[in-house]
């Protein structure tokens, strides 16, 4: 059963991928793609076209920031929400549950909630005007990247939270009595024992939390649709657009090869940590 | 009270009031903060799926008229109801032969050592995070040039995408089930052995009943890989093997015609495509929480 995996693994996963990176050297539009294997052979001209004439760089800036700042924006809320649901109380159960929500329900779901929610004139534009703030554009112009920010953040912060929680489980009970007893305040003790226990955690959490903003597509695509505004176009997206949209096939798996550079630098540190873990239980 | 009775969980009932990490007040608030940020829209989803389009338009939260019409339209409006069957097909069968598989290999790396197996766990982590949006392209012109080559149509078929979605699944049901199977005493199966049973028996009647919950874990992200994606379902369907997902999708695009969109409609078939996997997860919950740690599903 270890060979039928493996070979669909290697026909799905390797096979395209080296099919991809072999792509991005090729002359490929919707002209030459029935017949990809004869279209003509422009070494690391896609590269030069994506990187001086498409919008590439642009689409970098947005991912990384798209998914630093909503991984930072994530942990405060993470992490309180841990803190809080640590002692027990009547009905935390349900608390705890209802806290996860946002997280399971499915990726396009959540875009199509926040699209109607954000269009012009529907509930967003009218409680900000009811709190004074005047604005009508959330789903075109500057502020859809804060749109984009704002519906992830809403929908992975549980992610933090649960790793958090699991980090936080590991601090013996006994600590916080010592802790209670010497009269340490509450903040000193998330200061001087919550803190320092749950880094390894939440440093795993943020990262693992970087990688999945990043590769993030069904959010900006469902959320905005396409056309999509210029500061919504993650490299997922900006790839997607140039192979399906403007099927110049050739630039997005020139775009692809390029973001996988950038997904290389999580990815790496991830799996640092996750083979350190590896190696204590094997 | 002996020191006999005192146990670890009476003294921690004890002084659960001494050690309350953050005071009362200042939990109760955040609480509320938080839910009620979770609450908001998820009640607009229900406000807005019995209120009209006009309604939902101009900005109502509570809905001026009520009406359960939307819920008798969405599933004929754009395919709703053939995107659940397609979409209950696809990604079902995925979860099934996904968890067969992976249950097998799984047993086979944690209870066989031989050349490689660590470069096959380590490896089934690396393909995990392959992001789809890098293979989605050649994966299309493969499949398309199936048809080119050698006369096998598989873009627009159920077929292309059971098989994209089977690969994805693999990894994460495998390593699921590795961490499952792991934890199994050796000694059960050994005293199967002792008594004369073979490899396939002990699998079925030691191995089996003991791992369900692993399985259950495996199958349900497994159905749900499938369930939630849109990239290779974008691409890979027409519009009779569309999936859940694209025919939702298919909604929110009729907002940028000219008439009204349908908020109502949108609303209702938002719920029913969400409310399937939101009680699945609160009913198996105490499973499902590992899964969730693990990154797997979005």
């Amino acid at each position: 059963m270890l060979i039928p995996g493996g070979v669909l693994l290697v026909a799905i996963i390797l096979i395209p991928l080296i099919i991809g990176i072999w792509m991005s050297l090729l002359n490929l539009s919707q002209y030459t793609i029935r017949q990809w294997l004869a279209a003509p052979f422009v070494a690391f001209q896609n590269y030069v076209v994506v990187v001086t004439q498409t919008q590439f760089f642009q689409s970098l800036g947005v991912s990384i920031g798209f998914a630093v700042v909503a991984t930072v924006c994530s942990v405060p809320i993470g992490v309180a929400a841990a803190v809080v649901t640590h002692n027990s109380f009547r009905g935390r159960a349900v608390v705890r549950s209802i806290f996860l929500v946002p997280y399971v329900i499915p990726s396009f779901v959540v875009a199509t909630i926040w699209r109607t929610i954000m269009q012009p004139g529907g509930v967003w534009t009218g409680m900000l005007t009811s709190f004074g703030v005047k604005s009508s554009l959330w789903l075109n112009g500057p502020n859809a990247f804060w749109t984009l920010v704002i519906v992830e953040i809403w929908a992975s912060w549980p992610f933090i939270y649960l790793l958090t929680l699991a980090g936080m489980q590991t601090i013996e009970h006994q600590v916080f009595e010592a802790a209670a007893i010497d009269g340490v305040t509450w903040g000193r003790q998330l200061r001087s024992i919550v803190f320092p226990n749950i880094g390894g955690p939440l440093a795993l959490a943020c990262v693992v939390s970087v990688l999945n903003h990043i590769n993030n597509f069904t959010l900006p695509y469902v959320l905005f649709g396409i056309p999509a505004p210029d500061n919504v176009q993650t490299l997922p997206f900006l790839t997607y657009i140039q192979s399906f949209t403007v099927f110049r096939f050739g630039l997005g798996a020139a775009t692809a090869v390029l973001s996988l550079v950038l997904l290389a630098i999580p990815l790496i540190v991830y799996l640092r940590m996750v083979r350190l873990d590896v190696g204590k239980e094997s | 009270m002996t020191s006999d009775s005192f146990t670890a969980r009476d003294r921690r009932r004890a002084t659960a009031g001494i050690a309350v990490l953050v005071p009362v007040w200042l939990r109760t608030v955040i609480i509320v903060v938080i839910l009620v940020i979770i609450a908001l829209p998820m009640m607009f989803v229900v406000f807005g799926s019995v209120n009209s389009d006009l309604g939902v338009a101009s900005g109502e939260y509570f809905p001026s008229s009520f009406t359960l019409v939307n819920y008798a339209k969405i599933w004929t409006t754009v395919g709703l109801a053939k995107g659940m069957v397609n979409s209950i097909i696809v990604a079902g069968s995925t979860a099934v032969v996904a968890t067969a598989i992976a249950t097998v290999s799984a047993y086979v790396l944690v209870r066989f050592t031989f050349l490689g197996r660590s470069t096959v766990l380590r490896s089934m982590l690396i393909l995990q995070s392959i992001p789809g949006t890098l293979l989605v392209l050649p994966l299309f012109v493969v499949f398309s040039s199936f048809t080119t080559y050698i006369g096998v149509q598989v873009i627009g078929t159920r077929w292309g995408l059971f098989i994209t979605y089977l690969t994805f699944a693999l990894p994460f049901a495998t390593w699921v089930m590795v961490t499952y199977l792991r934890g199994l005493p050796r000694e059960l199966e050994e005293a199967a052995r002792m008594d004369g049973a073979s490899n396939v028996r002990i699998v079925r009647q030691v191995i089996l009943p003991l791992s369900w919950p692993g399985i259950v874990v495996a199958g349900i992200f497994s159905f749900l890989l499938g369930w939630n994606d849109v990239l290779f379902a974008s691409v890979m369907t027409n519009s009779d093997t569309q999936t859940v997902s694209i025919a939702l999708n298919i909604f929110s695009a009729s907002q940028s015609g000219g008439s009204l969109p349908l908020y109502g409609q949108l609303m209702a078939a938002s719920l029913i495509c969400a409310a399937p996997v939101v009680i699945l997860y609160l009913c198996l919950q105490r499973w499902l929480v590992g899964g969730l740690t693990a990154g797997s599903v979005k």
